[in-house]
């Protein structure tokens, strides 16, 4: 087959109709792996983006360019009530474009789970491990060497050691990294094992159609059979349609947008699966404790996670699981999603190269009386869903108990001074004070709580009464489409999600290819 | 970068972000119509290129705001020398039209006279308080018992902070050196497929040849030689 295509906004100057084997919208971790088992087979694939195709060219490292260009509604992705923030990827390449490079395989407990509970008996560490296998060496996953590990990470690797606590070294998609720190805003140098420089090209060269500024909008389908995916081209500078469109006319169609655009795709044509379409996404809500050093940790510089503890991954029967890591630590994000007063804040980012900050990532979908997160379509505009995540009793037991293991890890690193997300932050001096925690509101609004993780919404599950799609990921009512991402995920991980997400999409290449 | 004011309309959620509970929906019709019952606004120089989202009365009110909420300090840029309000414009620009509506509406409940006396006792049009007063009216939205004022006080506080920080100018203050120099090269080839062969630079085989392993990869990547070195 001939090389491929990469089109822009810029050149999709007129209505376009496509015939193609499978159509697969989204470039992400989930449709890229995908679409680059496809043209191996030999099918013939169109990829929708409705993100643009962002390079190294424009990589130059600043928050305030890269937020509105890589990320979901300009950065500011939130739920209806704004307690929980959103860090969501929109580019070609997805969230692999900006996210932090953390790579872990599924943990065996959550694929038993799913296989126990939700029926998932295609999935299994012994099914996937070839999958990963292959994928580790093509994105050159390995785990990050202690002595590049930046002062950030190497608070909480200390604060973990001293305190006896369970604590690993996170393995990282990366190849000729420059330890700059950067990977939130698109790595310059091309080091980051994204999509967008990995399998994608890859892809592109036998054949992949890759359609980047160009939305799909709704799915036309008759009996148990999608027809067409209807989309429109998006002006690369203002995100506006430009009046183009573009109707793909697939043998098999694959949604790989991801656990918020995936269901509102499905919402938006009409196929809601008795209301369980946008139901019961799970977002490891994030918990972040803010400490001050008296010596420069510089959390903007090098690479941003290298360390992780699964010491409270497992809390007990009814109680929630978290995990710790850390984030980067740049004026712009660090400033708008902080809380208190503006003069707080202002106190706080005079002394940002003395910040360090820790992350509690809850591992939400495991208790029974969690829902998670509802999507559904807003009339007057395609980007912006009403988001709503429903907190229990047992995510704020969880981050009260993380907030205190946080300050106490944060002191024994050696912080002089730990402060809360509170409207009205808590203050913390001392190890000693950690009763004041228990004084401070615990609910929604009042602690601010933000995620980049989204899952689920289109789970996958034996019954059609119970899930969205099948345990091969084929909606349970179509005979021809797929989800192929991270919303088919019945529950949290308690890992960063990409590499689960590479290796479903790698397996499923073969039931996909097998459909068309 | 961010509004955070999701739009009305659509279902099952038909309520807006500000519209939740009891007093919200009728908070924020005042806050579209307090111009037509209160003193004027005090007047504030327009931005040079003008305004494309918000009216003249509304970026009076965010001019101000955005003074309260992050004073003037020395050794960093006041928010007007940032021209925050203008950039907050011209983000809610590019947001969809909803959004923008109801950041509009913000705006007219904190300068609404009639609004500040029922939240919070504190009747007169924002912009022509006292600055102390005008902060004490932040500090209620922020500690207000309503989540109608909490999720507009975040609202507001995210897209103003997001407009300060997010500007190279306001990064001494925060002592922030800012990416490292020499890195970015904004004349990287783009490859797009069709009839152009890959390039070199960009194959599996040419990055496996960069180096020999991860463990090598810490501040000596050839491809960027010094101006890699992470921050001093």
């Amino acid at each position: 087959m001939s090389q491929g295509r990469i089109f822009t906004g810029e050149g999709l100057l007129q209505d376009t109709v496509l015939d193609c084997d499978v159509c697969v919208v989204g470039s992400g971790s989930g449709g890229a792996w995908l679409a680059h088992e496809l043209v191996a087979q030999g099918k013939s694939v169109v990829m929708l983006e409705e993100g643009g195709h962002h390079t190294r060219r424009e990589f130059d490292m600043t928050e305030a360019r890269a937020y509105p260009a890589l990320y979901q509604e300009l950065g500011s992705r939130t739920t209806d009530d704004l307690s929980v923030t959103l860090l969501q990827g929109r580019s070609v390449g997805g969230g692999t474009t900006v996210n932090w490079c953390s790579s872990f395989r599924t943990p065996k407990r959550i694929l038993e789970r799913w296989r126990e509970q939700h029926g998932v008996d295609t999935l299994s560490e012994a099914v996937l491990g070839p999958h990963w296998d292959a994928i580790e060496q093509r994105l050159h996953i390995a785990e990050w060497p202690k002595e590049a590990m930046n002062e950030n990470n190497k608070a909480l690797w200390d604060g973990l050691g001293a305190l006896g606590y369970e604590r690993g070294l996170i393995r990282r998609n990366v190849h000729g990294c420059a330890n700059l720190g950067y990977c939130g805003m698109g790595c310059p140098i091309d080091a980051k094992q994204s999509m967008a420089v990995t399998v994608l090209p890859d892809a592109v060269e036998k054949g992949l159609q890759l359609y980047a500024n160009t939305s799909a909008r709704t799915l036309t389908w008759t009996g148990r059979r999608i027809t067409h995916v209807n989309a429109e081209v998006l002006d690369p500078t203002t995100n506006k349609p430009t009046g183009r469109v573009v109707t793909v006319r697939p043998k098999v169609t694959c949604l790989s947008g991801g656990a918020i655009n995936s269901p509102g795709l499905l919402l938006r044509s009409g196929l809601e699966a008795g209301g369980r379409v946008g139901r019961r996404t799970w977002l490891h809500p994030v918990l972040i404790s803010i400490a001050r050093f008296d010596r420069p940790v510089n959390a903007f510089a090098g690479a941003p996670q290298s360390v992780y503890s699964h010491h409270f991954v497992e809390r007990g029967p009814g109680k929630m699981g978290f995990f710790l890591e850390v984030p980067p630590v740049h004026p712009m994000l660090a400033a708008s999603i902080s809380n208190g007063s503006g003069r707080f804040t202002q106190a706080l980012l005079d002394q940002l190269p003395q910040l360090q900050v820790m992350i509690a990532l809850a591992v939400d979908g495991l208790l029974p009386e969690e829902t998670g997160g509802t999507v559904r379509v807003r009339s007057g505009g395609y980007s912006r869903y009403s988001f709503t995540y429903d907190f229990t009793d047992a995510h704020w037991e969880a981050f009260r108990f993380a907030q205190k293991e946080m300050a106490k890890l944060q002191f024994a690193a050696g912080a002089r001074e730990v402060f809360t997300l509170h409207a009205d932050p808590v203050r913390l001096t001392s190890v000693d004070q950690l009763h004041l925690l228990d004084e401070a509101p615990w609910k929604p609004l009042h602690v601010r709580v933000a995620t980049a993780h989204q899952m689920g919404g289109c789970a996958m599950g034996k019954d059609p009464g119970e899930s969205v799609v099948d345990p091969h990921l084929r909606f349970h009512a179509m005979d021809n489409l797929y989800v192929v991402d991270g919303s088919v995920l019945p529950t949290s991980l308690g890992v960063n999600p990409q590499e689960t997400i590479f290796g479903i999409a790698r397996w499923a290449a073969q039931h996909v290819g097998a459909a068309v | 970068m961010k509004m955070y004011l999701p739009p009305p309309g659509g279902k099952p959620s038909r309520r807006g972000v500000l519209k939740k509970g009891l007093w919200g929906g009728a908070l924020l019709t005042l806050g579209g119509f307090g111009a037509l019952f209160f003193r004027k606004s005090v007047e504030v120089p327009l931005p040079p290129g003008g305004l494309q989202v918000l009216s003249a009365r509304e970026y009076a009110v965010l001019v101000v705001l955005a003074q309260r909420l992050l004073p003037k300090r020395a050794g960093a840029p006041t928010v007007d020398e940032l021209g925050v309000a203008a950039t907050c414009d011209s983000v809610l620009a590019q947001a969809d039209a909803t959004s923008q509506k109801e950041f509009k509406q913000l705006l007219g409940l904190f300068e609404n006279a009639l609004a500040n006396f029922l939240l919070g006792a504190r009747p007169g049009t924002f912009t022509r308080m006292a600055e102390d007063a005008q902060e004490a009216v932040l500090e209620d939205w922020r500690t207000s018992r309503l989540s109608v004022r909490r999720t507009g006080f975040l609202a507001l506080r995210t897209l103003v902070m997001a407009s300060y920080f997010g500007n190279p100018k306001a990064w001494g203050a925060a002592n922030y050196p800012g990416p490292p120099a020499g890195v970015h090269q904004p004349d990287a080839p783009v490859w797009r497929g069709g009839d152009v062969p890959r390039p070199a630079s960009s194959t599996p085989l040419e990055a496996s040849q960069r180096d020999a392993g991860v463990a090598m990869d810490a501040g000596t990547s050839p491809d960027v030689g010094a101006g890699a070195e992470p921050h001093p």
